[in-house]
């Protein structure tokens, strides 16, 4: 990865020197050279048929699962703070459909945002190497965007596929353009900074803008995007991507009416900092023209990581690590591990101070807490949504547990989705020592879930708030979008 | 998996960092108010008792000038973009628009659309360490009071605002970075947000901990790149300063939380600075509070642009008149060469401009205006101005030089004009400090001008009186809301023009 991030390139910008006079001809690129109009070239010209059968399989599980996490999401508390702000603040509209709440609908922007902030409400939701969460960022847009789009010129299920897709690559390739992003984030919480930008490329699409609007629709996300990683782990972290969904809608609407913003804002200009702003190192690429019928998506090479409980996705190696471990204690049967069998519980895993959280307080902190989610799979053997609860955070035997866990952090762990490994070392009274070693959790995209796993997941989920046939349906519409004529059949099930 | 059985001593349980335990944990040791607390603590806390009348005095004109700025900039494009794009939203609430008789919008939308108008032309305050102050939270807090059942008092916006100011100030101080011209992120996109939802939670009467968690909540809204800056968005990051500085107070009122240390930790407001060190809030119990205000004034524009292009105008204007002492008269085809000794800023260093956003931040360009013209005024950002054969041409004659002892900071830059002519003799002139410069403040006459001439571009003369009679009395007005009242008088001219339109 790195290797590629480091890959010599063609500056686009020469920097201006400061004693031009300004007769002299400019260096100045021409428009099209830039790396900001190669990405808005990509989004005004990629068309359906870009898309491969291996994208288009693995961007309709995602839209499956996203709908499910944001359904289920729906009964948070945070949610319900969202949607009532933007009942409080606004009138109701009637555009876009609320995710699970039959006949509660409101003007796109909004709509996108609260059905943001379900689908991160419990950090269900997917990710992807680089680390982001991709798909939360975009679906809400969309699917208000298209509520939004008159009756009888409602995108097809291509269409609507498409956008997503574009929503999904552009991120991608932004999260290419530097090597900090290969890493567990420190500063900037990735879904905030490139996911806006993902919004708004798949808002451009959807809305047909040319390549300048499309331009500037980034330019102008760039505007709206970043936010700091101290949020993650409280209750504001799903109004990171609930902002991302409306504000790149918001940069795309904007741009359509004709509002400018810089046309270098992916571009590296030395002493203007634009998107380069959010990131220490910034090696821009521009990305080519479809205009032959071969463009590979990213999605196609890197497949994404879907969770099986809601939680970081640190969390998924040392659940299943100590879920081994529990195997090997308890049996093949249902039992629990007592406390006092065990002396020490040691952690072998990366080094990432918002994941550290030896005794969380809250749910958002127990999702992001390895020593939690150890705990809990010691314990019950597996961590599932119900884990989260006041009742269960609050376990005795679970606080017990709590106290006799310290962390190490190999050198060879590195704070990497695609390299980390979670171990999990437990000494019993008496000295035997048990060890749990989770190299691939199931969901990764190593190791991803079977179709049947998923759609058990998306069943448990949206089940909570939509009926079985509504449910099943929504399976089947999914399955088929690509050929769906008219997504409304996709936009009538989600309440 | 192995199972070993192993009678080796376990080592002992390692001292736990401090910095690990979560901060509930922290708290209970024997240690200080955490520094995002003093913040809450202080918004919460701050009184109409402790303003002292140098911070009225200040802050009121403030108040006015961002008004009037305001006003004009509802006539420019990017105001309408963003007004037209605004009116998809209806709500119960309704707020005014400035220098519009009749259109009404969600609060969120008024202080977005409000905000973009006060930044439209670059021609709001400027302050040191540098940000646009006022225009991020003046708007928030004027579409706030609107939907409040009890009006506030000119009092209580007036403290209001303040703390949201107050809080720019102190944040803006936590890093070295922040004192220069910025590079990487346009300040009011950081700080501003920030004073935005003080100002909001202080006029909405939030709790200590609302008001910590207002800030946090409002940090995840922070942070735009400069590469914005000299573009038609760049009004937006004033607007959207505004907006969602009062989003996040109206989250944390109905009970939102984010983290209750993001201003303690690198990871929280730390992000957006390469060197961040962060201290408390002052102690806010005092009778006689300290307002950075008091000590610190900010800077009024005398033409719409970058606050840099105030020191090359005025040097332009110096040399210009030496020229025209010396021979009698000024005649641009005696120019041979003309060179600016500038601080090195890249975003306004602007060789041709192309439209009027480049314009404003080329230092170029309004050295040109100032030798062609003899002045730089709000027409001279006009496309048609900006066009000029005559302009253009002189424009090839301009070199700049970034001497290394002119420092890119507001408060040690300076700017020098050196006219070189066919003739032979060259004319110098320097400026340190413009007039309007914190050093030098306009006059209360001249700032008052500046006001009446933006706000009589939209609104009627009783309007333009009222707002003016109303700021300058502020602290003995009963209910805020006659102030909305006067920037809604529009001019006839506007009404039918509206009606036209009809």
């Amino acid at each position: 990865m790195i290797s590629t991030v480091k890959k010599a390139i063609r500056p686009v910008w020469a920097a201006r020197a400061i004693h031009k006079s300004a007769v002299d001809v400019l260096k100045q690129p021409a428009p099209e050279d830039t790396v900001t109009a190669s990405f808005g070239k990509f989004i005004s010209e990629i068309k359906p048929q870009h898309l491969s059968p291996v994208v288009l399989h693995r961007s309709k599980r995602m839209v499956l699962d996203n709908i499910g996490v944001g359904l289920i999401g729906s009964t948070t508390d945070v949610f319900e703070l969202a949607l009532q702000h933007c009942q409080n603040m606004y009138a109701p509209g009637d555009t876009s459909s609320v995710y699970g709440r039959r006949g509660i609908r409101l003007s796109p922007i909004l709509a996108a945002f609260v059905n943001g902030v379900a689908t991160h409400s419990m950090d269900f939701d997917d990710t992807w190497h680089p680390a982001t969460h991709p798909s939360g960022a975009v679906l809400p847009a969309v699917l208000a965007l298209s509520d939004m789009m008159p009756a009888n010129n409602k995108p097809s299920g291509l269409d609507f596929l498409l956008a997503f897709n574009v929503g999904i690559e552009i991120q991608g390739r932004l999260l290419r353009f530097s090597n900090e992003a290969h890493n567990i984030p420190k500063r900037f919480h990735p879904p905030s900074v490139v996911g806006t930008m993902g919004s708004a490329a798949a808002c451009a699409r959807l809305l047909s803008l040319d390549p300048t609007q499309s331009s500037h629709a980034l330019a102008i996300a760039a505007s709206l995007a970043g936010a700091p990683m101290a949020n993650a782990a409280t209750q504001s972290k799903p109004l990171h991507i609930g902002n991302a969904s409306r504000l790149g809608l918001e940069a795309a609407l904007l741009a359509s009416r004709g509002l400018e913003a810089s046309p270098l804002v992916l571009d590296a200009v030395a002493g203007v900092a634009g998107f380069s702003a959010f990131y220490e190192d910034y090696v821009p690429q521009p990305l080519e023209s479809p205009s032959n019928d071969s463009h590979m998506f990213l999605l196609e090479e890197q497949d994404i990581g879907f969770k099986r409980f809601p939680a970081h996705l640190g969390m998924h190696w040392v659940a299943d690590a100590a879920a081994s471990v529990h195997k090997v204690l308890v049996g093949v049967g249902p039992g629990t591990i007592s406390p006092a069998q065990v002396e020490d519980i040691l952690l072998r895993v990366p080094k990432s101070k918002y994941i550290n959280r030896p005794f969380p307080e809250s749910e958002h902190e127990a999702r992001h807490s390895f020593q939690f989610n150890a705990c809990t799979a010691l314990l019950d053997g597996e961590v599932t949504v119900q884990s989260f609860t006041p009742a269960a955070i609050g376990r005795p035997d679970l606080h017990a547990l709590l106290s006799r866990v310290r962390l190490e952090h190999p050198d060879d762990n590195p704070a990497n989705f695609n390299r980390m490994y979670g171990e999990v070392q437990l000494t019993l009274v008496g000295g035997d020592i048990v060890k749990g070693r989770c190299d691939t959790f199931y969901g990764h995209w190593r190791n991803p879930l079977s179709k049947d796993s998923l759609r058990k997941k998306f069943r448990s989920n949206a089940e909570v708030v939509l009926p079985s046939e509504k449910v099943e349906r929504l399976i089947e519409v999914v399955e088929d979008l690509d050929q769906l004529r008219d997504c409304r059949n996709l936009l009538s099930q989600l309440q | 998996m192995t199972v070993k059985s192993a009678n080796a001593a376990l080592p002992p349980h390692p001292q736990r960092e401090r910095e690990n335990l979560c901060i509930h944990q922290r708290r209970h040791l024997p240690a200080d108010l955490g520094i995002t607390e003093s913040f809450g603590a202080a918004i919460h806390a701050l009184n109409t008792s402790q303003l002292t009348d140098g911070v009225i005095n200040r802050s009121k004109r403030m108040m006015l000038d961002t008004l009037g700025v305001g006003l004009l900039g509802t006539r420019t494009a990017v105001f309408n973009k963003a007004l037209k794009y605004s009116q998809l939203f209806t709500s119960r609430e309704r707020s005014s628009v400035w220098g519009k008789s009749d259109i009404i919008l969600p609060p969120h939308y008024a202080a977005f659309v409000n905000g973009i108008a006060v930044h439209s032309m670059d021609f709001d305050d400027t302050w040191h360490p540098a940000t646009h102050p006022s225009g991020a939270v003046l708007p928030a807090l004027l579409a706030l009071a609107e939907t409040l059942p009890s009006q506030p008092s000119g009092l209580d916006l007036l403290l209001a605002f303040n703390v949201g100011i107050e809080v720019q100030g102190r944040l803006m101080r936590f890093s070295k970075e922040a004192y220069n011209i910025p590079e990487r992120f346009h300040p009011p996109t950081v700080v501003g947000v920030m004073g935005s939802a003080a100002a909001s939670a202080k006029l909405l009467g939030l709790s200590p901990e609302q008001c910590s968690h207002a800030l946090a909540i409002a940090a995840s809204s922070a942070g735009a790149p400069l590469a914005n800056a000299a573009t038609q968005t760049k009004p937006l990051h004033i607007g959207n300063a505004a907006r969602r500085g009062l989003e996040a107070a109206r989250l944390a009122q109905i009970g939102l939380k984010g983290n209750p240390a993001i201003l303690d930790l690198d990871s929280g407001l730390g992000v957006y600075y390469k060197d961040y060190s962060p201290s408390a809030m002052a102690d806010s119990a005092v009778r006689a509070y300290k307002w950075i205000l008091e000590d610190q004034d900010v800077a009024f524009k005398r033409i719409p642009a970058h606050l840099g292009m105030h020191w090359v105008v005025d040097a332009a204007l110096a040399a210009r008149e030496k020229l025209q002492n010396a021979v009698g008269k000024f005649d641009l085809s005696q120019i041979r060469h003309v060179t600016l000794r500038v601080p090195p800023s890249k975003y306004v260093n602007c060789p041709l401009p192309a439209t009027e956003h480049q314009a404003r931040h080329s230092f170029q360009f309004n050295a040109c205006t100032a030798l062609l013209d003899n002045e730089v005024t709000v027409a001279s950002f006009g496309d048609a101005h900006i066009g000029r054969s005559a302009l253009k041409e002189l424009l090839g004659k301009v070199s700049l030089e970034t001497p290394e002892d002119n420092l890119p900071s507001f408060d040690k830059m300076y700017c020098e004009v050196e006219i070189a002519t066919h003739q032979g003799p060259s004319y110098k002139a320097r400026c340190d400090t413009f007039y309007g410069h914190w050093r030098k403040p306009l006059t209360l006459k001249h700032l008052v001008e500046k006001f009446s001439v933006n706000a009589s571009s939209v609104l009627c003369t009783e309007g333009v009186e009222g707002v003016i009679d109303v700021i300058g009395n502020i602290e003995s007005v009963a209910e805020c809301s006659i102030l909305g009242s006067y920037l809604r008088m529009t001019s006839n001219q506007e009404r039918l023009d509206r009606m036209r339109i009809l």
